[in-house]
């Protein structure tokens, strides 16, 4: 027995030699003081992250700084942000959200507010992107989608979108339950506070036999075998099904496309705000900003980025429809969208 | 006599001093041994669920995410909203049926293995678990090019001559269940085969000199001693199905509803209070279901094996 404690006594020692000379190496010696700082930011995976990572990254990087992503989907990082709002120290210096998410955040007072003198590239910044409490970084717009060889003529307006004599020739996406509904309130006549309308609109149509698929994917599998002819969707995805081949033209609607604005936060405890502010400024870079048009479909949000004519006309917006696109009330959203995804799972889908 | 006896017990003493002292050695080992897999169960398991139980009484606000408190409205909505109710019996209906078609399915496969006697037992055992290295997400997005309404399917049938319309498989209870059974089956079959092989050839061989035919010798021998396997293949398979998630949300489409897709869809909402009340109302059903089946049929085993 004694023995045994001897040997346990020294493996102990060993044990905690070992995690003391460990713990020093992690100290921050040598090369590593050079360093920046370490940036966290929250985003979706998947491509965004890897253009992220191609695109905004390597900017930083060269100028001194360490980025690490945190890659989940949007639900799942605005709970870490509300759950971690009473820790001093947050986890993630910058988060990547919808306008909508943004707002939600805001809302609940987990953001600071963004101080535009500390962008070099703020100047730049389309005004209409320049939240309070946020910075958009990409924007598009919910389009009228068909394929010409089923649907001729070409559908004008949401209202010729959702039109229940469309019958099963109509697609609609589960996910995008949000903006479908105000596209059909929309096209009822309603108001992106006042969903009613599009509620009923909706029901006839599903009534008439309209398709729902679960997934965005799913709903080009279905443009694509021809399943129905018509829906509505991103500007941006309509590009990259062109691009895979599927039979596929975009129109903007005569009410004005719904925008859909992605953009970046900083959480109140973030540990380091230099490292947020210069990630904002990175993103906002010229060439940052054309390399997510021509990889992503998305619309550059600084006026100094250069969009190639051609490509331009497949993924952006005139000056008029700029003007004319139609943001969601976000304050409605956020304090209904728990009934409208009741509404949407036990009528519409029930 | 007495002093005979005497020195038997002190010789006696040590011998069983050292037998108490090794049993409580190996005990002591024992616990050691067993204490990494308790905690992690503790801390990995318990405690998430002890916190997941606390939520579910809590209540939700759109702004504020979960407000605390101590209210049943969660379970009573779902109790009382036949929306809810009917996406629970749906989850029972399909999960029941996958475990009734797994064990009817598996069980001649799995005595076919267990009797085999070829070289080529452990191949086929092999094409068994096979499917298993595939993820489930994998494997329904090939049924789905399967079944769709262009799919291979629906292709083959229609250049025979066989339809002139496209079969409507996906998005359907059907697709589920089909999706369901193939991913649960090899679970079923591993199971029956491990128990099937520790049954004896013998037993059936005096079944059918005794005069049984093949179906009395199943019903009458093979089938009561292999009770205890059909349990906890049938357990296993029916616990997969009830929390089954890629399948329903990827063949099932977005008009069927099971509880494990349910559950998530509130997480996603940010409805934790409704959500842990789901998923709880999820975990009781499951378990007091197996606890009940697990309970009525080692009854009837005992019933049976008693003279």
């Amino acid at each position: 027995m004694a023995a045994i404690r001897s040997v346990s006594r020294r493996q102990v020692l060993k044990g905690a030699a070992a995690i003391t000379s460990a713990g020093l190496a992690e100290l921050p010696l040598g090369g590593a003081a050079q360093s920046k700082g370490k940036i966290v930011v929250g985003t979706w995976g998947g491509d965004y992250a890897r253009l992220l990572h191609k695109n905004i990254e390597p900017i930083l990087i060269n100028d001194g700084w360490e980025v690490i992503q945190d890659q989940a989907n949007d639900p799942e990082r605005r709970s870490k942000m509300l759950a971690e709002r009473r820790l001093p120290r947050g986890t993630t210096d910058i988060q990547g959200l919808s306008a909508l998410g943004m707002f939600q955040m805001h809302d609940a007072g987990v953001i600071d507010a963004i101080d535009y003198g500390k962008l070099k590239n703020a100047p730049n910044l389309l005004p209409s992107m320049k939240y309070p409490y946020g910075v958009g970084h990409i924007y598009s717009g919910k389009v009228g989608v068909y394929n010409p060889r089923l649907v001729d003529p070409a559908p004008k307006s949401y209202k010729e979108i959702f039109d229940p004599k469309r019958g099963d020739k109509l697609g609609i996406i589960d996910i995008q339950y949000q903006y479908t509904l105000v596209c059909a309130a929309l096209a009822a006549g309603g108001k992106v506070d006042d969903l009613e309308p599009g509620k009923k609109l909706l029901l006839a149509c599903k009534k008439a036999g309209a398709r729902i698929y679960p997934t965005n994917e799913a709903f080009a599998q279905g443009l694509k075998t021809e399943e129905f002819g018509t829906g509505v969707m991103w500007k941006a995805r309509v590009v990259q099904w062109q691009n895979a081949g599927i039979s596929v033209e975009a129109i903007v609607p005569a009410e004005g496309a719904l925008a859909y604005v992605s953009g970046f936060v900083i959480p109140k405890n973030a540990p380091d705000k230099p490292g947020s502010y210069a990630y904002l400024d990175a993103m906002l870079e010229k060439g940052a900003q054309e390399a997510f048009a021509i990889d992503m479909g998305y619309n550059p949000t600084v006026t100094n980025a250069v969009v190639a004519p051609e490509l331009n006309k497949r993924i952006g917006f005139t000056p008029e429809e700029v003007k004319a696109l139609v943001d969601l009330d976000y304050g409605y959203m956020t304090q209904n969208d728990v009934a409208l995804k009741e509404w949407w799972d036990k009528e519409l889908k029930g | 006599m007495v002093g005979q006896g005497a020195e038997r017990l002190s010789l006696e003493r040590p011998a069983r001093r050292l037998a108490n002292e090794a049993r409580g050695g190996s005990l002591l080992m024992a616990s050691t041994l067993l204490a990494p897999a308790t905690l992690m169960v503790a801390l990995g398991l318990l405690l998430p669920i002890l916190i997941l139980l606390r939520y579910s009484f809590n209540k939700f606000d759109p702004r504020l995410m979960m407000v605390e408190a101590v209210t049943l409205e969660n379970y009573v909505k779902f109790f009382t909203d036949p929306f809810y109710t009917n996406v629970f019996w749906t989850t029972l209906r399909v999960a029941l049926l996958c475990t009734l078609v797994c064990l009817v399915l598996a069980f001649p496969l799995a005595y076919v293995l267990a009797r085999s006697e070829s070289r080529y037992k452990n191949v086929v055992l092999m094409l068994v678990v096979l499917p298993l290295f595939v993820g489930n997400a994998v494997r329904a997005a090939g049924w789905m090019t399967l079944f769709g309404s262009k799919g291979a399917l629906n292709a083959a049938l229609f250049e025979l001559g066989v339809i002139n319309v496209p079969l409507q498989i996906m998005f359907t209870e059907k697709a589920v269940v089909i999706g369901i059974i193939a991913v649960n089956l090899p679970y079923v079959v591993l199971t029956l085969q491990s128990v099937l092989e520790g049954i004896p050839r013998q037993t059936e061989e005096a079944a059918f000199s005794l005069g049984a035919g093949p179906w009395t010798m199943c019903r009458r021998v093979l089938l009561p001693l292999a009770l205890p396997g059909i349990v906890v293949g049938a357990i296993l398979c029916f616990i997969l199905a009830m929390n089954a998630y890629a399948t329903p949300v990827l063949l099932g489409g977005p008009q069927f509803k099971m509880m494990g897709p349910l559950v998530y869809g509130q997480f996603r909402l940010n409805n934790w209070p409704f959500g842990a009340a789901v998923a709880f109302v999820l975990m009781t059903a499951t378990l007091v279901l197996t606890g009940a089946a697990n309970l009525l049929v080692q009854q009837r085993y005992r019933r049976r094996r008693s003279p």
